[in-house]
């Protein structure tokens, strides 16, 4: 079995806009995901019951399907309703509405760990609901939550690899190509292991990193 | 509202999928559990290399996506002479993979005895598999199964990728229908929901399955 | 406080001695050449501020703290290390530190009972084994030493159903059941809910009554003043003052001693003997 470089050489530009996909799709599917988990874990602290338990229902049905059929059910089934995306847009949709159900559930673990004593006491001398959530429970809750939302991140940006079978043109989709017109699957999947395994550690240490910078602020 | 109804009319076919797609995810399970009990046992071990390994394992298999390990066993296999059929390939990747997290939640779970436990049990005179047998494992187990139902639901989703290279589960299943009935929103909406009742069916077996543990015995 | 007949002028066995005794944690020495000794029946009480080093001496004595430098002898024989064929010290193996320690039971601050077994679960678990007994010889073994320290009623309990109180029984049942020669008691009332901690004095009085050799590392002076044979005071890693009760608390003091027993009394008065 011999190993033969050029075949990733000599397709070095589609593969690097394979890997270019591959961050666009992950990062704008982590942000729309975190901003819209933020949004949903903050109604559910604040909103009547009826919100709160659809905004429920909205989190465990996205957290209990597979990503994929939910892709499936964005992509092709969103014609029928009107809603023709391209497959990069329906990635980061998919991304994005997958992620906002963990991002809710990280964000809503990270309100409950401070304690009720603390919110007793802004009640106290009068602070308003969002001065509350604002000054006293987010500053707090970053540093608790940075290792989930660091695992959260580290999930969506593997996800990416699923992307690849509503013909997202990213690393994946990019590789498997090649790979099926050359026969050389054990660069391409080398190549691929590579790919992920860098997004995965750099995404772990930078974890680690804020952690240590956050949490320098704070004494736990 | 009628295309639904006459979505039903899938059901059977379906429930026949959603067999296949429960049947390939325990078998893996299974075989993960094992996996992943030996490579955390590596991973405790006083031999170097041998921690190493499991770690490299680890790291390694939770780093590369289920998809890409898939794809890596059912077609460079081929090119060494093995050839795997999907379904074989299916489980491979799915046990592999779910054993690296295995590994990490039992890992997990033996760090979360108090050391003092230990130590007592030291003190006794209790030796190595005494200690491991009687105090640590029960423990471990009662520590892990929460994380470890976890696991089991998502190997349920995971087992959607395998569609991929052809296996006759739930995933594939359901694209073949859309293709034939062109009414892709509601089977894949019908599948979906299949598999949220199969997931919400597991989560109450595993609360049970807690609730049980936790009467008979406290911690 | 044992009453031993004729024994002032007969030497007593010495099952435990420390000499020059050093640990380290890291840079950090917490143990600064300890010579000690532990005889037959002698129920020695540990005392001193935190961070003084008790605890640590203490699980010295059962190498659960690797000292680095001197040694530990328990009944003769050394604990924690043996001589290769160079004459080289070595770190003993697992089996050769439980022969040594065989002997020697422990009692934890944190109880440290199993908690996925009963109280006789606990208490018979190294009789079966470690002594290797059948399960009657080990349940009516378990069941006596659970009557002694008063816990028979509640055999069949699980220590999360039981008081702070009721646990440190149990443990001190466990440890028993083994029918070691020397108990070693790390703070174990430390972790007690105030009204609970007689009835684990009780129980400990009627070991040392009763004959047994125990080290002791405590806060409650009124057990080192009334029970112990020898008190020991160590501060910053060394032992600082040792001898009877009435010659640590009411003879001339060293001046970290007085700190010490003037903060302890600032608190607590337990000179009423």
């Amino acid at each position: 079995m011999t190993f033969d470089l050029t075949i990733l050489t000599h397709n070095a530009g589609a593969i690097l806009g394979g890997f270019g996909v591959t961050l666009e799709t992950w990062i704008s599917g982590v942000l729309i995901g975190i901003l819209a988990g933020l949004a949903i874990a903050l109604l559910q602290l604040s909103c009547a019951r009826a919100v709160s338990g659809a905004l429920r229902a909205y989190i465990e049905v996205v957290r209990g399907t597979p990503f994929l059929i939910q892709l499936f059910f964005l992509y092709y089934g969103g014609p029928s309703v009107g809603l023709s995306l391209e497959p990069v847009t329906a990635g980061i949709l998919g991304l994005g509405v997958y992620g906002s159900a963990y991002f809710a559930e990280v964000f809503r673990a990270g309100f409950r760990s401070i304690p009720p004593g603390q919110l007793e006491a802004g009640v106290c001398l009068g602070m308003t609901r969002w001065q509350m959530v604002h000054r006293i429970m987010l500053p707090q809750m970053l540093v608790i939550i940075v290792p989930s939302l660091c695992n959260t991140i580290i999930v969506l940006s593997k996800e990416t690899a699923v992307l690849s079978v509503i013909t997202v043109p990213e690393l994946t989709g990019v590789l498997t190509g090649i790979g099926s017109l050359s026969f050389a699957f054990l660069e391409v999947l080398v190549a691929l292991c590579l790919g992920y395994l860098t997004l995965v550690e750099l995404t772990a240490w930078f974890g680690r990193w804020v952690e240590r910078k956050v949490g320098h602020f704070m004494l736990r | 509202m009628e295309t639904l109804l006459s979505m039903l009319s899938t059901l059977p076919l379906l429930a026949g999928a959603a067999f296949a797609t429960i049947s390939i995810s325990l078998v893996s399970l299974v075989f993960a559990f094992f996996l992943g009990t030996g490579i955390c046992a590596m991973r405790f071990s006083r031999v170097a290399p041998l921690r190493w390994l499991a770690i490299a394992h680890v790291r390694f298999f939770r780093g590369v996506p289920l998809l890409v390990q898939l794809l890596m066993l059912y077609y460079l296999l081929p090119s060494f002479g093995i050839n795997l059929s999907s379904l074989a390939a299916a489980i491979i990747a799915i046990s592999v993979c779910s054993s690296a997290y295995v590994a990490e939640i039992l890992r997990g779970g033996f760090l979360g005895i108090p050391p003092g436990q230990l130590e007592a049990a030291r003190m006794l005179g209790l030796g190595g598999l005494s200690t491991l047998a009687r105090i640590q494992v029960p423990q471990a187990l009662r520590l892990t199964l929460p994380a470890l139902v976890n696991e089991v639901i998502l190997v349920i989703k995971a087992s959607s990728l395998v569609s991929v290279v052809g296996v006759a589960e739930l995933t594939r299943t359901a694209q073949n229908i859309a293709a034939s009935t062109y009414k892709p929103l509601e089977i894949y909406f019908l599948v979906g929901a299949v598999y949220f009742v199969i997931n919400i069916l597991l989560a109450r077996l595993g609360v049970l399955g807690e609730r049980r543990l936790a009467k008979a015995h406290q911690s | 406080m044992n009453e031993l007949p004729g024994t002032d002028s007969q030497p007593r066995e010495t099952m435990i001695q420390m000499r020059n005794v050093v640990k380290r944690f890291g840079a950090n020495e917490v143990i600064k050449g300890v010579d000690l000794e532990i005889h037959k029946s002698e129920v020695v009480c540990i005392i001193g501020p935190s961070g003084s080093g008790k605890s640590t001496l203490l699980r010295c004595m059962a190498f659960l703290a690797e000292y680095d430098a001197g040694e530990v002898f328990v009944g003769g024989e050394l604990l924690g290390y043996t001589h290769d064929r160079n004459g080289q010290r070595v770190r003993a193996s697992e089996p050769e530190i439980n022969q040594v320690r065989r002997n020697v039971g422990m009692v934890f601050q944190q109880f440290n009972l199993w908690p996925h077994m009963t109280a006789l679960g606990n208490v018979r678990e190294a009789l079966r084994r470690v002594r290797r007994m059948d399960k009657q010889g080990a349940n009516a073994q378990a069941m006596k030493t659970l009557e002694k320290v008063g816990m028979a009623h509640k055999a069949q309990s699980y220590p999360v159903q039981l008081s702070g109180g009721e646990q440190q029984r149990v443990a001190i049942a466990r440890a028993l059941a083994m029918e070691p020669h020397i108990m070693l008691f790390d703070e174990p009332t430390s972790s007690l809910d105030p009204e609970l901690v007689g009835e684990v004095l009780q129980v400990m009085k009627q070991l040392a009554r009763d004959g047994m050799t125990m080290v002791v590392v405590t806060h409650e002076m009124g057990f080192a003043a009334h029970v112990a044979d020898t008190v020991v005071f160590i501060d910053d890693g060394r032992i600082l003052a040792q001898g009877s009760p009435e010659a640590i608390f009411q003879g001339e003091q060293h001046p970290r001693l007085q700190q010490f027993l003037q903060n302890y009394l600032e608190r607590n008065a337990f000179w009423a003997r």
